[in-house]
């Protein structure tokens, strides 16, 4: 088990969750758009902000490896299968807490079930699950994580 | 106030909200529409839509008393005064804004009942019904409140000097008394998914202060000082409670199937967006110099389109989401016993043309007020233009959403164009990739269709469609989107028309024609004041202002507007109150005020 094959897997693993979400984002299954939310947090002019966007969430997949590496070594077991379930852990988290309700707690420019008349966010909030994006982004979504956590099992044990 | 079986006057009511929800509240102080924690969602109070087991939040004299109502100056604060003979109390409704440095309820209304003078023995009834009434309500005395609740929805009530409840067969009455001086406090804190905050005294006064000061800075940021002026503030007042706030999205009304006639069956739910509103709203919002709200409308219909761009979806839930499926609710007897009670909205699967048109002009109005689109969005804009082009020449269901089979409405029509050329200019200005040849050579297709199946010789007018010769109020937006120039001879050709079939005063009717469900309905409020815009481009400003103060005297005693009205009797019909009317009325009068000042230069 290597903590670099962890990295690896983590770099090319957000790639590819990067590009199943801009995939079906494309496709019309789904309006999220993870580079945008993340990058209007800095900036409201959105080409700017979908790379900025872009940078920050490569870096979070990279933490995010590093967690799952954590994982890995503090159960003594990782792999393709283990990674993916990881994955799909990763995905509930995201739906059901970081990108539904941290995200917007923290976001200068996005709504809450709390704004009010006083506010005017100019993204709207993802909802449980992100469903407010179209109702199949929680697929898109778990499919997107547990590819990604697939991918550092493996690498993490590939690279070893 | 007289209630007919029940239930109130549409005009009766007056609205107070929080940005999220809005409550309904007639002028006898009881809540008769209430949906938490959001307007699209089930309500808790919906006596409008069956007056014995909708539910509802009653407050007034037990004995007779006479009642007039305003507004606080420049807000959505309501103030209802009751005068009895032994004395006069004043009921403040309001839902409050969350509190940054406090923990707030999650949705708040409070109810402040002051004694002006003597002494007024009053009452108050609490009979909340969950899910339109469909759902079974617990009442339960605990934590020394009482609360409401149903599977995770609960309501507390915070009751200070406004007397000890009994319940009673499913609801909290309790009566008390107030005198000159003296202050009673009703607050009913909702939470959905989670703990109710139970607040004090203190930081609900708070708050509803906190509420009352907030309105008068927010209008004092209307850019408007022409004619009409109460009304066109207490219009953006309207859309700012239709505005919901955590998503910027912008509901049509706030309410379901109050009908178009009454004992009738055009009953819809409005609590939805509808994208063809786009340009009115953005018009609207930009005109009165309200660019925080018209930017995040902006980007919540780029947002929420995004899935089935280039197609547009008509209309979208305020959270983006699409599906609004329609159902009847068989448990209620429908306002005055007009069936079928419908929630959501079957016309979301509809073509309708022209909304491409309204989008289109919306984004051409959005970038002459900012200067510029990302990239991305360029693109995507330029791909709905694409779309317009290449598929105009299909049957739709029109503006007026006719539910019987589709037809190519001359509206629909013209408003491609509208698109086309709007989607040239942007493309001129180097916003959006460069299609105009395209474009151009399709929006010349699209003309000389409407000119030559669109037009009627014989009645010297546009008409609805090529296979229904008949007057539609719709085309009157033919001049008010330059479609042509509003002077031209087959312009005014087509308002005199309009004036001879469809208008009998200041009221103007749709169409008299079919559109597949039946059943009368009033005149449209908004095609009353598209009537006066149009006087106003058209340089009748005599005709324009003396109409315009004919409507604006249909209001109701605090100045809200509903869908349609009855001519003969003036009775308010349809969902109430109207975001397209109040639309209507600011766009009219600031055309209005335009016109009148390129006159005087």
């Amino acid at each position: 088990m290597s903590v670099w094959g962890a990295l690896a897997g983590g770099a090319v693993g957000t790639v590819i969750l990067t590009s199943t979400l801009r995939i079906a984002q494309a496709a019309g299954w789904t309006r999220m758009d993870i580079p945008l939310l993340l990058g209007t947090m800095f900036t409201d002019n959105r080409s700017r902000a979908s790379a900025i966007g872009y940078v920050v969430h490569f870096l979070n997949g990279l933490v995010f490896a590093l967690v799952y590496y954590a994982i890995f070594r503090a159960v003594g077991h990782a792999g393709w299968g283990f990674g993916a379930g990881l994955g799909l852990v990763h995905a509930m988290f995201a739906g059901g807490a970081l990108v539904n309700a941290i995200l917007p707690a923290v976001h200068p420019r996005m709504g809450t079930p709390w704004s009010d008349a006083e506010e005017t966010p100019i993204l709207e909030p993802p909802g449980f699950l992100l469903a407010n994006y179209g109702r199949r982004t929680a697929v898109v979504n778990i499919v997107a994580h547990v590819a990604y956590g697939a991918i550092i099992g493996g690498f993490a044990i590939g690279l070893s | 106030m007289q209630r007919t079986d029940g239930y109130a006057a549409i005009r009766d009511y007056a609205l107070v909200g929080d940005g999220r929800t809005a409550a309904l509240i007639a002028r006898d102080g009881s809540i008769d529409w209430l949906c938490l924690p959001d307007v699209d969602c089930e309500a808790v109070f919906s006596r409008m839509l069956d007056s014995e087991r909708g539910g509802s939040f009653q407050l007034e004299p037990t004995v007779p008393y006479e009642v007039e109502r305003c507004y606080q100056r420049d807000s959505n604060v309501l103030e209802t005064t009751f005068a009895t003979a032994d004395g006069t109390v004043r009921l403040t409704d309001a839902m409050t804004l969350t509190d940054d440095g406090r923990l707030s309820p999650f949705r708040e209304l409070v109810r402040k009942v002051e004694g002006l003078s003597g002494r007024v023995p009053l009452r108050w009834s609490f009979e909340p019904r969950f899910g339109y009434g469909e759902r079974e309500t617990t009442l339960q005395r605990r934590a020394g409140r009482w609360f409401a609740t149903n599977g995770t929805d609960a309501l507390a009530l915070g009751l200070w000097n406004a007397g000890e409840p009994e319940p009673l067969n499913g609801l909290l009455q309790a009566e008390f008394e107030v005198s000159e001086g003296g202050a009673a406090l009703v607050e009913l804190s909702a939470a959905s998914e989670q703990p109710v905050v139970l607040a004090a005294r203190g930081d609900t006064e708070r708050r509803l202060e906190r509420t009352a000061r907030f309105w008068p800075e927010w209008t004092g940021r209307i850019e408007y000082d022409g004619p009409w002026r109460d009304a066109v503030v207490r219009s953006a007042l309207v859309l700012k409670l239709l505005v919901f706030a955590p998503s910027g999205a912008i509901v049509a009304a706030p309410t379901a199937s109050l009908p178009e006639w009454i004992g009738g069956g055009r009953n819809w739910d409005y609590r939805f967006t509808w994208l063809r509103d786009a340009s009115w709203t953005l018009d609207a919002l930009i005109r009165l110099g309200l660019d925080d709200e018209a930017h995040a409308f902006f980007w919540w219909f780029m947002h929420a389109s995004r899935i089935t761009q280039p197609r547009l979806q008509i209309l979208y839930k305020v959270d983006g989401s699409t599906h609004t499926k329609e159902h009847d609710l068989e448990n209620l007897a429908g306002y005055r016993g007009s069936k079928p009670v419908r929630v959501g909205n079957g016309a979301a699967d509809q073509v309708q043309l022209d909304v491409y048109g309204t989008v289109l002009e919306s984004i051409w109005l959005y970038v002459q007020d900012v200067g510029h689109l990302d990239g991305e969005t360029g693109r995507d804009v330029a791909k709905i233009a694409d779309y317009v082009a290449e598929h105009w020449k299909q049957p739709d269901s029109g503006i007026w959403e006719v539910r019987k089979k589709t037809t190519h409405f001359t509206q629909s029509k013209a408003l491609c164009w509208v698109g086309l050329e709007r989607a040239c200019s942007l493309a001129e200005r180097g916003v959006i990739p460069d299609r105009s040849e395209r474009w151009r050579e399709s929006a010349d297709e699209i003309r000389r269709f409407v000119d030559a199946k669109g037009w009627d010789d014989e009645l010297g007018s546009y008409v609805r469609a090529p296979d229904m010769p008949e007057l539609d109020a719709s085309l009157l937006t033919l001049a008010i989107l330059s479609y042509d120039q509003p002077e031209s001879d087959r312009l005014r050709g087509t308002v005199a028309a309009i004036e001879r079939e469809l208008r009998t005063g200041p009221y103007v009717y749709r169409y008299r024609g079919e559109d597949g469900v039946g059943g009368d309905e009033g005149a449209f409020l908004t095609c009353s004041f598209w009537l006066a815009d149009t006087f106003a481009r058209q340089g009748r400003l005599d005709e324009a202002r003396s109409l315009m103060d004919e409507l604006v005297g249909l209001a109701n005693d605090v100045g809200l507007f509903s869908e349609e009205i009855d001519p003969a009797s003036g009775d308010f019909l349809g969902n109430f109150p109207q975001g397209l009317t109040h639309l209507a009325l600011v766009n009219a009068a600031i055309s209005i005020a335009d016109a009148e000042r390129e006159q005087a230069a």
